[in-house]
């Protein structure tokens, strides 16, 4: 009894021993993480924070860039803004376009992803070809499209003429403007989310496939229940920031349509661009981008809640 | 996994097809025979003088081209002054300018349009140079340009640009396309809004080349278009506006007139050339300029600056008329490329920049040479008529009738307001009255704003 007393007086005071050498490591290695983050935090407070907090403040006055006067105004631009109906015009067609344009690309991404990753000769040629439009500028892409849906010389009107199809006016119709600027933007952008898929489909361990096709699973089955639930992390990252990318298009429009049909592709940044940079009411402007940023947050918040709480890491 | 595997192929051959459209399309470029441009240079460094002068301008097509040209001249005829050009698109550079002023930095000479004289003078950026002009004992005739240019130079009774050109809008018709519809291609331009429908409608030919006139008019299928509405439809309005006897706001400058009847029916022209006589394609989606170099447009509404694409771009055989009329009155809009100083620039770098903006003002004659109407009235008349036509022919009209952009400080804040309105109506949206009102509401917010 004596023995098992000593033991257990050794083993606790060998924990109490323990206990402030662990609590001093880890003291150590968040001492060394926040070193290592230093260099981020302070770049990203004086360039992002202090730049997103200073929008936040000149949204509060009549600023225009150059005038010395620059009175206070509250929340008149935020008033003024409520009641201006280009604003929600603006609002609806970015709603419209990240839309289809999130799901397009969420889609075509991971079936690309899941093609490039089966044992198929020439896989890897076929990830940098895929990846390639992600490197050109939106300047390229949107003129090389401006090109390719043109009416007159536009090749994909060209194709449509073999199938009895009269050539579509791609970037002049209302209604067919936003889907042709998502597609543009599909196409430019999906190379990127195929990556971040092709690695989510990497950790997937593949005794769940074997287990799965020996329970007799068919390939529906194990992309529905194994891939896609597994990748759900994936989906959330690629989802959540295509949400925030697209909501902020602005060179797809201003190169391939300026905006129009009438306003049939006006996007919000693009309303916030005449606003600051035509009329020079940076005020207003940054009313725009403040109400813009809170449209934003307020979407992914609502991600987070459908997907994110579905999601296991 | 097999099935897996081959509708994995089958996508990747899908994807494979598009990518290889696509990245082929963006890496060559249009393959045709027409001779491509040399690009402009953004930026060039001309001479080696110690005295350096910056200056920012929006000239991107052919005329950047010709001034950096002249200036090449300029710097090898005053050697101890270089030049430092940068060519930046016009909206981009009004953003770098502001962001300039802010930080102190501007360029030490830009060239802005006349009309945006009002907002940077209002910003006290700009240099007063009324003792530039021979009135007030300076170098540069005032009498030498005309009336409309004069009082393109003027905010608040102070004089702040120096004029380089008249640049402005006229058409361009291209006489094969006429001679394809049957049409002499040296009849007298119509006089009103009839008889101008009458020609499109001769001009605009089917596939099957019926006109437009014809029962058997097939307006699915146009080959050739008599006329195109989307070539910068907001200074092809105000033309219209200005033949019905409009104006964008009224006199004393405190409401927005540009949903009167005058407005409306000028507007009404132009959706009734696309929808009711179908004469030309809708404003969006129809590439003007490259409508006119394949011959799919006959008569083009265009500025002097189409002058060189027209002739270096194409084959056409073309030819230069006055603008339009569509009103019962004559009208066509022009404006003026003006040279602009910073107002803190003194001493030595002034005096240089003052040399060069003499030594352009005084060449002004070499200016014709890209396409644009030189701004001094003894420039233009010494032009010769066998190399620079549609100079002379576009320039005269800008004297008899030309309209400029309205002065005020909030000039391109109504544009903004009333360019996508006009776009509305012209493919359809709105009718021109929906869209003139649409488009005053704003504007008099602006107006009311900055009163």
């Amino acid at each position: 009894m004596e023995k098992t007393d000593a033991i257990v007086t050794s083993a606790s005071a060998t924990k109490q021993n323990r206990q402030p050498f662990q609590m001093r490591l880890r003291t150590r290695e968040a001492i060394a993480a926040y070193i290592f983050l230093a260099p981020f935090i302070i770049f990203f407070s004086i360039f992002v924070v202090r730049a997103v907090l200073s929008a936040v403040n000149i949204s509060f006055y009549d600023w225009q860039i150059l005038r010395p006067s620059r009175p206070y105004v509250g929340f008149a631009n935020y008033q003024e803004l409520f009641n201006d109906y280009v604003w929600w015009i603006a609002v609806r067609n970015t709603i419209i376009f990240t839309a289809m344009t999130v799901t397009g690309t969420t889609i075509i991404a991971l079936t690309a992803a899941v093609a490039v990753t089966q044992n198929i000769p020439g896989a890897g040629f076929f990830r940098v070809l895929l990846y390639m439009p992600t490197l050109l500028s939106v300047g390229v892409v949107g003129l090389t499209w401006v090109w390719m849906l043109s009416t007159q010389f536009g090749i994909i009107n060209y194709g449509l003429s073999f199938l009895g199809i009269r050539p579509v006016n791609w970037l002049g119709d209302e209604n067919l403007v936003l889907p042709a600027l998502s597609l543009t933007t599909i196409w430019w952008g999906f190379g990127f989310p195929m990556l971040i898929f092709i690695a989510g489909l990497q950790g997937i361990p593949e005794h769940l496939y074997e287990a799965a096709k020996i329970d007799g699973a068919n390939g529906r089955q194990l992309f529905f229940h194994i891939t896609l639930p597994l990748l759900r992390p994936s989906i959330l990252f690629v989802t959540v920031t295509g949400v925030i990318s697209h909501f902020q298009v602005f060179g797809q429009p201003f190169i391939m349509t300026s905006g129009g049909p009438g306003r049939g592709s006006f996007t919000v940044i693009f309303y916030l661009y005449d606003i600051a940079w035509r009329a020079f009411r940076m005020g207003y402007g940054s009313a725009v981008a403040v109400a813009l940023a809170i449209i934003m947050g307020i979407f992914t918040l609502i991600q987070f809640r459908i997907v994110g709480r579905r999601v296991d890491y | 996994m097999r099935k897996r595997s081959s509708l994995a192929g089958f996508a990747l051959f899908l994807l494979t097809v598009v990518m290889v459209f696509a990245l082929s399309i963006a890496s060559t470029g249009a393959q045709d025979a027409t001779p491509i441009p040399e690009p402009t240079a953004i930026v060039s460094d001309l001479g080696t003088g110690s005295m350096k002068i910056s200056f920012w301008n929006g000239l991107t097509g052919s005329d950047g081209v010709t001034l950096n040209d002249m200036l090449a001249q300029f710097v090898t005829e005053n050697p101890d002054i270089s030049v430092t050009t940068e060519i930046i698109p016009w909206n981009t550079l009004y953003t770098k300018l502001q962001t300039a002023f802010v930080a102190g930095t501007p360029p030490d000479v830009f060239m802005l349009h006349a009309s945006e004289i009002p907002q940077f003078a209002s910003y006290g950026v700009l240099k007063d140079v009324s003792g530039w002009y021979d009135t007030n004992g300076g170098w540069f005739p005032w009498d030498d340009i005309s009336p409309t240019t004069q009082a393109g130079m003027i905010f608040d009774g102070v004089t702040y640009g120096i004029p380089l050109d008249n640049h402005g809008r006229g058409l361009f018709i291209n006489e094969g396309a006429f001679e394809k519809a049957g049409v002499d291609p040296n009849v007298a331009p119509p006089t009103t809004f009839e008889g101008w429908v009458e020609l499109f409608q001769q001009l605009t030919l089917d596939v099957n080349g019926n006109n437009a006139a014809s029962p058997d008019f097939d307006k699915e299928n146009v080959a050739q278009w008599g006329f195109a509405v989307g070539e910068w439809p907001r200074v092809n309005f105000l033309a219209a506006l200005a033949q019905h006897g409009g104006s964008m706001i009224s006199e004393d400058g405190t409401t927005v007139t540009v949903n009167s009847e005058a407005g409306v029916a000028a507007l009404q022209n132009f959706i009734d050339l696309v929808y009711t006589y179908n004469v030309s394609p809708p404003e969006a989606g129809f590439d003007t300029w490259q409508g006119f170099a394949a011959g799919a447009v006959a008569v083009l509404p265009s500025g002097t600056w189409f002058r060189n694409f027209a002739a270096e771009q194409t084959d056409i055989e073309w030819a230069a008329w006055p603008q339009f009329q569509f009103g019962p009155g004559q009208g066509t809009w022009f404006g003026a490329h003006t040279w602009m100083l910073p107002v803190g620039l003194e001493g030595e770098k002034l005096d240089a920049v003052q040399t060069l903006i003499q030594w352009v003002s005084d060449n002004q004659v070499a200016w014709a040479a890209s396409g644009q109407v030189p701004a001094r009235l003894s420039a233009q008349a010494a032009l010769d008529p066998e190399n620079y036509p549609s100079n002379i022919i576009l320039g005269e009209t800008f004297g008899a009738y030309g309209v400029q952009d309205i002065q005020h400080v909030a000039v391109q804040e109504m544009y903004a307001a009333l360019d996508p309105e006009l776009s509305a109506a012209l493919n359809n949206q709105k009718t021109a009255e929906q869209a003139l009102n649409d488009a005053a509401a704003r504007m008099q917010q602006v107006l009311d704003r900055n009163r």
